[in-house]
């Protein structure tokens, strides 16, 4: 279980995350939303313990993320970041073992046990026909696919992941976010993943956390945390929403760009 | 798949062997490869042939030849490690031990330490590198700490640190050569662009530090692998990015200083020969570092061999050589680096 309380975090005398606390549990998805500037990737990077916090704590199963070594926090908790210009013409296998460097030596030679895991990982992300292409000839889809795999190598109970959705296509983002939502059932996995499309969020989200100017404004499912009022007061628009035909989930519709009535 | 892009280390391995041979072979007097190693192999204490050769050969080869050729390739594989060393871990192609002044800052620790008191015996030599590391990691230092923002160390302020501490302790080098008239010309030589030492003295002097440092680098290559996503990203991946990074620089940083302390200022070649080494063999650094060992000690071989040749007899700084033929070789890189990326 991923526990937050009373998180703060601060760049220099900017607070960016102000007592923040909720709960995450295996085999659920927690949906960050917020406007751009809320907080989320901040909170995403404290959480991976990238930055120390101010004040709070960040938890994994009873132990302080703060506590545990560089080396050890990677086998309990892997980050999927945004894909962007990947850096190395690595091959897609070299990449994806790569995220085995926790449990490696200082060498990085691979045991059977290494091998194995990678080769679940490209399995459960459908790169097993890619393994030997060059990760900066791949699609963003693609890419962001091999860094989902590469997080999943690493073999944790804890997965966050960073706008996973940013720069793909409509197939590639309900493929992707199929697939962590299968991966998140079946292996018990705990996942908090910053995302932007509210759409998308109602479709894949367990809990929805939404937070504005780095204050929690409300965090429950995502019926209760997507309503009208919510959504209006954090983006500043007026938003109409209704539910999904067939799964009743909220379907928000910003009214700022609705066609006039006709 | 041809048998050079398959087994890299054989390849250059021979490429090198090759290299050595015809390095001791050329000179005033040509020399038979045969008869090299012959004289190489008389020289072995449990190998006695019988001598077929004049004497002088012998002198040529092992009091001259032989420690010139040793010391270039050593000082080539120096250049070519650390370069990829640098490159990795800045992760910018155009990195190199001279972009970062950390050769300048080696240059006048090694040159303060030969005004101050020029090496007549071993003990002396082996004092050169070290005066040459504390230059080289004192430029490290002042160079990281002027390029560090919020406690980050941008590319751009890191390659402008560097260039503005390496002119000023170039400049402080240069001065140092021309009020201390006694060693001018020696100094000169030394830093514009290359000229090996003389003798066995140096390369034995060279031969324990290079070791060390080549040796961290060779075991280097996994975390410069995971350093390729970004610190954050290695981080997240449980690398210690901290510690390899010291580590990294040290190495990088021992490694230049033994090479610029013994050979002089010769770019270029930790420059171009990763990118060889990439485009052919790949970017996994595992593999990267070792071969561009080899490549690098062969490379720089050729460069002083045609430095030696060209205007013979006269001898040209194997910088200028490496610049010459480095320069153009660069654009090209730089051209086709816009069309796919190889990086």
């Amino acid at each position: 279980m991923l526990k937050i309380s009373n998180l703060s975090v601060a760049y220099g005398q900017n607070i960016a995350i102000q007592d923040i606390s909720f709960e995450v549990n295996p085999g659920q998805i927690l949906a960050l939303i917020g406007p751009n500037g809320a907080g989320k990737t901040t909170l995403v990077r404290a959480v991976s313990g990238l930055i120390s916090p101010k004040s709070g704590q960040i938890s994994v199963d009873g132990h302080k993320i703060s506590d545990i070594p560089t080396g050890e926090r990677a086998r309990i908790l892997s980050v999927v970041p945004q894909a962007r210009n990947l850096g190395g013409a690595f091959t897609v296998e070299q990449a994806v073992m790569m995220g085995r460097t926790a449990h490696m030596g200082w060498l990085g030679r691979a045991c059977q046990y290494d091998r194995d895991a990678v080769q679940l990982a490209l399995e459960q992300t459908n790169l097993l026909d890619f393994v030997h292409r060059s990760i900066s000839k791949l699609s963003g889809g693609e890419q962001q696919r091999v860094l989902l795999a590469r997080a999943l190598a690493q073999s944790t109970s804890v997965l966050l992941l960073d706008e996973p959705t940013n720069h793909l296509d409509l197939q590639h983002q309900t493929s992707l976010l199929s697939l962590i939502r299968q991966l998140t059932r079946e292996k018990q996995l705990t996942v908090m993943m910053a995302l932007h499309d509210l759409n998308l969020v109602s479709f894949v989200a367990d809990q929805v956390a939404l937070i504005v100017d780095g204050k929690l404004q409300c965090v429950g499912t995502p019926e209760e945390v997507l309503s009208p009022e919510n959504i209006s007061l954090a983006y500043n628009i007026p938003v109409d929403i209704v539910s999904h035909p067939r799964t009743g989930s909220p379907i928000i519709f910003p009214q700022g760009i609705a066609k006039e009535d006709r | 798949m041809p048998m050079f892009r398959k087994h890299p280390f054989l390849f250059n391995s021979l490429l090198l062997l090759t290299a050595l041979i015809f390095s001791i072979a050329l000179g005033a007097v040509f020399i038979s490869p045969g008869t090299i190693m012959r004289i190489i192999a008389d020289q072995l204490p449990w190998i006695s042939l019988n001598p077929n050769w004049p004497d002088s050969s012998v002198a040529i080869i092992m009091a001259v030849r032989l420690p010139h050729t040793v010391l270039v390739a050593m000082t080539g594989a120096a250049l070519a490690s650390s370069g990829a060393a640098y490159q990795g871990l800045f992760r910018n192609p155009l990195s190199d031990p001279y972009l970062i002044g950390v050769a300048s800052g080696a240059g006048l620790g090694a040159v303060l330490a030969m005004v101050l008191n020029w090496p007549t015996e071993l003990a002396g030599y082996y004092l050169i590198p070290i005066a040459a590391f504390i230059g080289a990691i004192l430029t490290v230092l002042i160079v990281y700490n002027l390029a560090r923002v919020n406690g980050l160390v941008p590319l751009t302020t890191l390659i402008l640190a560097g260039v503005a501490v390496g002119a000023f302790a170039s400049a402080i080098t240069s001065y140092l050569m021309l009020t201390s008239d006694d060693q001018i010309y020696r100094a000169i030589a030394f830093l514009l662009g290359g000229s090996p030492m003389a003798g066995w003295n140096p390369v034995l002097a060279a031969l324990p530090y290079m070791a060390v440092g080549m040796g961290l680098l060779s075991v280097s290559g996994h975390s410069l692998n995971v350093l390729q996503f970004g610190e954050d990203e290695a981080r997240q991946m449980g690398l210690n990015v901290d510690r390899y990074k010291i580590f990294i620089i040290i190495a990088a940083s021992l490694t230049t200083a033994v090479a610029v302390a013994f050979s002089g200022v010769i770019g270029f070649i930790g420059l171009i020969v990763p990118h060889i080494v990439r485009i052919i063999w790949g970017p996994d650094y595992r593999r990267l570092v070792p071969i561009s060992i080899l490549l690098g000690a062969c490379s720089l071989l050729v460069a002083d061999m045609l430095a030696r040749i060209l205007l013979a007899p006269t001898t040209l700084p194997v910088g200028i050589v490496t610049a010459l033929a480095g320069a153009p070789f660069f654009l090209w890189i730089l051209r086709r680096a816009k069309r796919e990326v190889f990086w």
